[in-house]
């Protein structure tokens, strides 16, 4: 299914598009609300399986371009460790990638929270960051479905990267879009090492998509 | 006698949400403010005997805003409305005085809910 090791996304490509309209003040922030409800969500089921307070930051929305993607991911996860990282891919209404991305320290320290012997095999962790990672992908798509009454799906999750440098992650030349807009958001654990981020993509087609969604979604109140 | 209502969120959206979440029939003064400081001052202007409050804002955030209220021990019925709906972030907000957790989004009947156990409408 989902087999490659790098993030693309259809349908794109590098010619379709010339420049991105910015969405305006009023769009964005209904879109900043919506993803902050749905990272909530995110929050409450991870604080939930945790057993502990899930801390959460502000999301951060960008539109990217291709050339200044790998900067702003780096920007935004802050990792100079290596990374391990699942995505999944979401569909219907709206088309794009989410990813999670988790520091080396985190994973270990996540075996720990969930009561697992902490020296897991490397099958035993990715299965564990797999389980997470569908949880918090699940909740936020779920969550962004719910609150702009709009259908979304995401496929299973694939682990695209374990123990690699975070810039060697994503591959710009791979990527097949010009534009993104990218979503962030980081859960940490108080008082332990484990945090996540999770990115979400989306790209031309669907940053249009979202304009007019979002707009009903504001006539809608 | 009209209540003065304080609905505090940086979102535009949020803060509509919630006031369209209001009893229609309830006769309140309505204030709108965007961070913790802007509420601290509505309140000092008496625009808050009821205060809707977001946790997550620049500036001063909800947790700040709720810490400034017990420290002068203000008195104004605090309804915290937040997207991190974590049973303990419910339990922290209520020790830090507020009345009542709603979770976003906010719903019509979650407010009028918290309005009539307290009497309020």
């Amino acid at each position: 299914m989902y087999c490659t090791n790098t993030v693309s996304f259809k349908p794109a490509s590098k010619t379709t598009s010339m420049s991105i309209q910015p969405y305006t003040e009023d769009q964005n922030d209904a879109l900043q609300e919506v993803v902050n409800i749905a990272m909530g969500q995110a929050g409450d089921s991870l604080a939930r399986i945790l057993g502990h307070f899930v801390g959460l930051s502000v999301p951060r929305i960008r539109l990217v371009t291709v050339e200044d993607v790998i900067k702003t991911v780096t920007d935004m996860v802050d990792e100079n460790a290596e990374i391990s990282a699942v995505r999944q891919a979401f569909s219907n209404a709206l088309r794009g990638e989410a990813i999670v991305a988790f520091a080396q320290a985190g994973a270990d320290d996540l075996a720990d929270l969930m009561g697992y012997d902490t020296d897991l095999d490397q099958s035993a962790e990715q299965e564990l960051l797999l389980e997470v990672s569908n949880l918090l992908v699940g909740a936020v798509i779920n969550g962004i479905s719910d609150t702009l009454k709009t259908d979304l799906s995401f496929s299973a999750p694939s682990l695209m990267a374990q123990r690699t440098p975070l810039d060697q992650v994503l591959v710009p030349e791979q990527l097949s879009w010009s534009h993104a807009l990218l979503m962030e958001v980081n859960f940490t654990v108080e008082d332990r090492d484990f945090h996540c981020h999770l990115l979400m993509f989306m790209t031309e087609g669907a940053i249009d998509t979202l304009r007019d969604i979002l707009d009903e979604f504001m006539d809608s109140i | 006698m009209a209540v003065s209502v304080t609905v505090v969120d940086d979102s535009k959206i949020s803060r509509k949400m919630v006031i369209r979440a209001l009893p229609p029939q309830w006769n309140i003064e309505l204030t709108q403010a965007e961070n913790g400081e802007e509420a601290l001052a509505a309140y000092r202007d008496g625009k808050a005997e009821v205060m809707f409050l977001d946790l997550t804002m620049p500036v001063m955030d909800g947790y700040q805003v709720l810490e400034q209220l017990q420290k002068e021990q203000l008195n104004t019925f605090v309804v915290v409305v937040s997207a991190d709906i974590q049973p303990e972030a419910q339990a922290r907000v209520k020790k830090l005085g507020a009345m009542a957790f709603i979770k976003k989004p906010v719903k019509t009947l979650d407010i009028q809910n918290v309005l009539h156990e307290y009497g309020i409408v």
